[in-house]
């Protein structure tokens, strides 16, 4: 695939202080702290989408990073049709994912449903052609140019504290990361379709047994999945160059995280993605040009050591 | 073979709970119970697929007990499956090869033909099982009775001193479970093989095993002749309070 | 009483037998006169189809044969190609050395990264693989002084011999049959219906007596080799390296190829990577698009033809004979 590599620049924090690694103070290891958890938190989102959908779909899907570069590109043009102006970004917030999601809902009716049964790897090939549509459809619309999303004026700039300066952004991502949590978190736990959901995940059949329409429970897991991947997507694109390719370096870590955290469970996701994120953060500090080797280096021993993930996989 | 107060639980579980069994050279001993009773957990720990928590196993007086399964296999106990466990991919005749031929310790080898090595024992073993006219087949179109009677083919292409069916007949038709018996029976006699097999047919079990334990909840609760197990109380009431 | 021929259940008699050796030598004959014939572009575009060609197979090896679910083969085809490059341009050997360490490079940090792997099964093992994977291209993209990193290494000079293009040609043409001939004799030995049977049921294949860690390993690590050849004669060929040799998205592309072959069968790779060296040239002349084409037939391969051209082929003429839809069940879940 031409020019892949080229890419994994972009997904990287801009606001991350690898210049000025070399002074190593508290402060400095206070703010790159603060910039690991706030990636974290957009990993997190962006992973438990691919988790659940791998938990209950049992589909390893490899699209689930075009789906968070269509919310991101969604995001600009939201934000662009509306003038730039300062509501925008939250407007972006709203309808993006959802833009995405009804994408979502094409694909599984249209494709997905048709290879429940199959094994693995025709699965992974069947969502990795929707990578390179997806890639080259967004190249037709968007362009190869990049693209940047401002936040709102909130968010923007830093705040000082016990003299150290924050990103305000970063700060944000902290407080709509644990959000997400908690209302994935209530979904699973007190609603019907979030109790079916788990159920399905653990016993596919009991769950065919007592009557459930399994059908719409994978529709909807996967809408939601896709939804969590265009969130992700809105939520990273201030903090990156928006362009072609930022799908392929956003997957391999999503799917460590998954199988690092114990496939299909979302809170393994949250303990992994923590891990990925400030691993890789405090590998800015500390060895800034090999920093992106950290989360594969970690995902690498954790599977080494415990195969079967942190936490309990639902398979 | 010695199995001595050998225990397996899982998380709590005690599938097997302090079984015994002595099965001597040339012998062909049933393994019977109720279900759940541990039988093929039993087999499951002799052939090293899963480790015992306590207990000896000791096969030519050898301690074997917690070896991984291919050692085992390599010391001369071979075992055939309940489900359906054959190479589906392979040909028949491929199926067996291949056991032959990790038996002879030439699966390693990476330029040699395959298919001028071993034929001569692979073939005799379809001959003697009946599936010789079968040999070119995919062995996933198989019939489920040939499919069963290939899984012991294949623990015959082990040579193996010490042969374990686990329900070989499970699923059969009466004639071939009749043929199969015939098999079974044909093998230990004209072989000298000593078999070890479970059984759910009471009478497949009167009819040729020489010695007979009994498993219960995990438990060896009777081992003898089989007029001595017919006759033992105990046994007697497993069996009823299963049915009744 | 003799026993009857057998026939190897996956390659079946669609490819080479004794008896078919002489189509073999012939289309061998016809490719060595081939380059006096056509205009040089396409004495590049079929060395290239070699190279790609034997990377696929060397994938299949592992993946077809053994069942492994190695999402990251590209890793080894970009560890053959550094290896000559950085031989060149970092150490004071000859060229020579660094074409004949290539493969032994691939290998031994297959051999490395393999040992690991085998350990877990299915999705797993495709993730660790995955992760070591990228951990490799990372440091390769990253480590400017040795790697060149995310510029590459570019212009190297090639000895008189295959300095030339023809003699490029040459090369690869004959280095590309003599693996696919050493692939052929391993997939039909003893060592590789073994691994068609670990493939098929690990734990029986355990029950017989096999190692099937062992051999497992064994699969990947001559898969890593032939792999190395393959990134070996494509720095030959192309003279440079870059990390998009080992980005996983070159993992995913050789996978398509042994899909759209045919990964049941031994030449289907071949013929999957000649179609796509030839449709992504084809199809590039007139559109900038091409990702959408092949994203398009790979969904349509996966949802109507998963045994890909020569598994179809091969099943309709061996219909009748109960051989089944192949490509379905060869990766344990």
């Amino acid at each position: 695939m031409p020019g892949a590599p080229a890419r994994q620049k972009t997904a990287r924090c801009p606001r991350s202080i690898g210049e000025d690694a070399g002074d190593m103070d508290l402060s400095a290891i206070g703010s790159q702290l603060l910039v690991g958890l706030s990636r974290s938190m957009i990993l997190f989102i962006i992973s438990s989408g691919l988790s659940l959908v791998l938990g209950v779909l049992r589909v390893p899907n490899f699209a689930h990073g075009s789906l968070y570069m269509l919310g991101a590109f969604t995001a600009f043009t939201v934000a662009t049709a509306l003038g730039g102006g300062p509501g925008g970004f939250w407007w972006a917030v709203a309808l993006a994912p959802l833009v995405v999601a009804g994408i979502c809902l094409l694909v599984e009716r249209g494709l997905l449903q048709a290879i429940y049964h199959r094994e693995h790897l025709m699965q992974m090939l069947l969502t990795y052609a929707l990578v390179l549509i997806f890639s080259d459809l967004v190249k037709l619309i968007w362009g190869v140019e990049y693209k940047s999303l401002m936040p709102p004026p909130a968010l923007t700039g830093a705040f000082t504290f016990l003299g150290t300066s924050f990103p305000r952004y970063s700060l944000f991502l902290l407080i709509v990361g644990p959000l997400v949590a908690v209302a994935l978190w209530l979904f699973l736990n007190r609603t019907r379709l979030g109790k079916i959901c788990r159920a399905t995940a653990t016993d596919r059949e009991m769950v065919d047994a007592l009557g459930i329409n399994s059908k719409w429970v994978f529709a909807a897991v996967f809408v939601l999945g896709g939804w969590l991947a265009g969130l992700g997507g809105v939520f990273m694109a201030p903090t990156v160059n928006i362009v072609l390719g930022m799908d392929h370096s956003i997957i391999i870590s999503a799917f460590l995280i998954v199988v690092v955290g114990g496939l299909g469970n979302v809170w393994g996701a949250l303990v992994s993605a923590l891990i990925f994120g400030v691993g890789e953060s405090f590998g800015v500090l500390f060895w800034p040009r090999f920093a992106i080797v950290f989360p594969f280096l970690i995902a690498a021993v954790l599977l080494i050591i415990r195969p079967s993930g942190l936490l309990k996989s639902v398979w | 073979m010695r199995v001595e107060r050998v225990a397996k639980s899982f998380n709590g579980f005690k599938a097997v709970d302090g079984a015994n069994l002595t099965v001597e050279k040339g012998q062909v001993v049933a393994v019977i119970g109720p279900n759940g009773a541990g039988k093929t957990t039993l087999f499951n720990l002799i052939t090293g697929h899963l480790r015992p928590d306590a207990g000896r196993i000791t096969f030519k007086g050898e301690e074997i007990a917690g070896l991984p399964a291919h050692r085992i296999c390599h010391k001369g106990i071979a075992r055939s499956f309940q489900l359906i466990n054959i190479f589906p991919r392979l040909t028949v005749f491929q199926n067996v090869q291949v056991s032959v031929l990790a038996r002879a310790g030439k699966s390693g080898d990476l330029f040699r033909p395959v298919k001028k090595m071993a034929t001569e024992e692979t073939m005799a073993i379809l001959k003697q099982v009946g599936l010789a006219a079968q040999a070119n087949r995919v062995s996933g179109s198989l019939s489920y009775g040939d499919q069963k009677v290939l899984e012991i083919a294949i623990a015959l292409g082990n040579r193996p001193e010490l042969l374990l069916l686990d329900e070989p007949t499970a699923g059969m038709s009466p004639e071939e479970t009749a043929a199969t018996i015939a098999l079974v029976d044909h093998l230990a006699r004209s072989q000298g093989l000593t078999i070890l097999f479970t059984e759910h047919d009471l009478d497949v079990v009167f009819s040729i095993a020489q010695k007979i334990m009994v498993m219960h909840q995990g438990r060896s609760i009777a081992e003898g002749k089989p007029d001595e197990v017919r006759a033992n109380e105990e046994v007697q009431r497993a069996y009823l309070g299963e049915t009744a | 009483m003799r026993p009857q021929p057998v026939r190897p259940t996956v390659e079946k008699d669609a490819t080479l037998k004794r008896s078919a050796l002489l189509p073999v030598a012939a289309a061998f004959l016809v490719l060595l006169v081939l380059p006096s014939f056509i205009p040089s572009y396409y004495v590049y575009l079929f060395t290239l189809i070699y190279i790609t060609a034997l990377l696929a197979t060397s994938l299949n090896f592992c993946l077809g044969y053994g069942g492994l679910l190695q999402l990251h083969h590209a890793v080894f085809y970009g560890l053959g190609a550094y290896t000559v490059a950085i031989t060149a341009v970092r150490t004071s050997l000859p060229l020579w050395c660094g074409l004949l360490l290539g493969p032994l490079v691939a290998a031994a940090i297959g051999w490395v990264m393999g040992w690991f792997c085998v350990r877990l099964r299915g999705l797993y093992f495709g993730m660790l693989m995955l992760a070591l994977g990228q951990l490799v291209w990372t440091v390769v993209y990253r480590w400017y002084e040795f790697t060149g990193g995310d510029d590459g290494i570019h212009g190297l000079s090639m000895p008189p011999l295959i300095d030339s293009l023809t003699g490029c040609y040459y090369l690869t043409l004959v280095v590309f049959f003599v693996c696919l001939g050493i692939m052929y004799l391993m997939v039909n030995s003893p060592f590789g219906v073994t691994l068609q049977a670990t493939r098929d049921n690990p734990v029986r294949s355990e029950s017989i007596g096999i190692n099937i860690r062992r051999h497992q390993l064994a699969s990947f690590v001559i898969a890593a080799f032939f792999a190395g050849v393959a990134g070996v004669l494509f720095v030959v060929l192309e003279r440079s390296v870059s990390p998009a040799l080992l980005f996983w998205s070159k993992s995913a592309e050789v996978l398509i190829m042994c899909l759209l072959g045919g990964m049941s069968t031994f030449l289907g790779p071949s013929l999957g990577a000649a179609a796509v060296v030839v449709l992504s040239t084809v199809i590039g002349i007139h559109t900038e698009y091409w990702l959408i084409v092949l994203g398009v037939i790979l969904l349509v391969l996966v949802l109507f033809l998963p045994q890909g051209i020569l598994g179809y082929l091969e099943e309709r003429i061996g219909s009748g004979r109960g051989l089944k839809g192949a490509s379905e069940d060869y990766v344990e879940g």
